[in-house]
């Protein structure tokens, strides 16, 4: 109990109380130290939760940015929408211009004001033996029809057979063949298009008019306000 | 008297200075430990101050206690019931009783010493 008895002699006994006790503070002081080790641990988890609250901030921010941006592309769309009225304008042009191509097609009935040329195989002429002389070739016909496609004809049509664009006409004896069908003289060519264009190309000194003429070949040419002819599927059959 | 709690301290320092790191799976395992170790210090303490104290006993207390709460925590960890509780809860109680009885015999002492004053000065 006495100091004495403890300090002076390092007997077994102390010696043995003294490890237990460094044991014993060993052990506490070691937990102490692993608890503070914890506290560190557990430090880092709450700057995680201080970063995810910054993080959580920063990504409110890009929110707002992000719907800052979400309304500038939502006017920037209505501004096209705007625009596109507009084109909408644009847009009927080109339904025109698709169905002036239609017509060029001869997909649609084909009506206006136009052109209407008959040719016609001239009389017999007895001195002439040869009646190749005065009938109608599928040339004069050519030429006829090139001439009004140059000079803007929108549709053609021989007999009310409309001509499509990969027509052919071949000559088959005293008739003409327009796709696979028969046509004899006379050869009545009605063509949609501006009848005074079309009227003085074919007129033309010189021109489609004269030649025919030569050709002994009865041409009238005759303008109308108003030609109808159907459309390539109405013939087809 | 005071090699024990010289003890402590170097102990204390030890504990502190060394920087070894243990999976936290194992801190059940130091808490328990500790329990131990405090338990049968103040057990120690108890029994010198009611001179019953033992070496032997103690020393093996001191040793066995840890070993045997280390081996429930252990048990218990790979068993999945939460074993450690129950030599915390040992460990716990009796550290309060040994606290408990220190503190009465101190206290008894104390009295004794006051009433060896007061019969002084009486006299």
């Amino acid at each position: 109990m006495s100091k004495e008895k403890y300090i002076k002699p390092p007997s077994r006994k102390s010696i043995t109380i003294l490890i237990v006790c460094i044991v014993t503070g060993f052990i506490i002081g070691y937990s102490y130290n692993l608890s503070k080790d914890k506290q560190k641990i557990t430090s880092p988890y709450l700057d995680q939760a201080e970063s995810y609250r910054e993080e959580l901030i920063h990504q409110q921010e890009r929110n707002k940015e992000l719907t800052e941006e979400l309304n500038e592309i939502q006017t920037k769309i209505r501004d096209y929408e705007k625009s596109f009225a507009t084109d909408e304008k644009e847009f009927e042009n080109l339904l025109l211009e698709a169905e002036k191509l239609r017509l060029m097609l001869g997909e649609i009935p084909a009506m206006g004001p136009g052109i209407r040329i008959t040719l016609n195989d001239s009389e017999y002429d007895p001195n002439n033996s040869n009646p190749n002389d005065y009938i109608v070739h599928e040339s004069h016909i050519f030429k006829v029809i090139n001439e009004l496609k140059i000079s803007g004809a929108e549709a053609i049509a021989i007999n009310g057979q409309r001509l499509k664009t990969n027509s052919y006409i071949s000559c088959t004896g005293p008739v003409i063949t327009i796709d696979g069908k028969q046509y004899p003289a006379p050869f009545v060519i009605e063509a949609v298009g501006n009848p005074e264009v079309l009227n003085s190309s074919l007129q033309i000194v010189g021109g489609v008019f004269d030649q025919l003429l030569n050709d002994q070949i009865v041409v009238t040419i005759e303008q109308s306000g108003h030609i109808v002819m159907p459309s390539v599927n109405d013939n087809q059959s | 008297m005071w090699l024990p709690f010289l003890g402590l301290i170097l102990g204390l320092a030890f504990g502190i200075l060394t920087d070894i790191q243990i999976p936290s799976m194992y801190e059940n395992y130091l808490s328990i430990a500790v329990l131990a170790a405090l338990d049968t210090l103040f057990g120690g303490i108890r029994a010198y101050l009611q001179q019953v104290y033992d070496d032997k006993v103690f020393i093996s207390g001191f040793f066995f206690n840890i070993a045997l709460a280390a081996g429930l925590a252990f048990l218990g960890v790979h068993i999945g019931v939460d074993l450690y509780l129950a030599a915390i809860f040992a460990f716990g109680v009796r550290l309060f009783q040994n606290i408990a009885v220190i503190r009465r015999i101190m206290i008894q002492k104390w009295d004794e010493r006051r009433i060896k004053k007061s019969e002084k000065t009486v006299e």
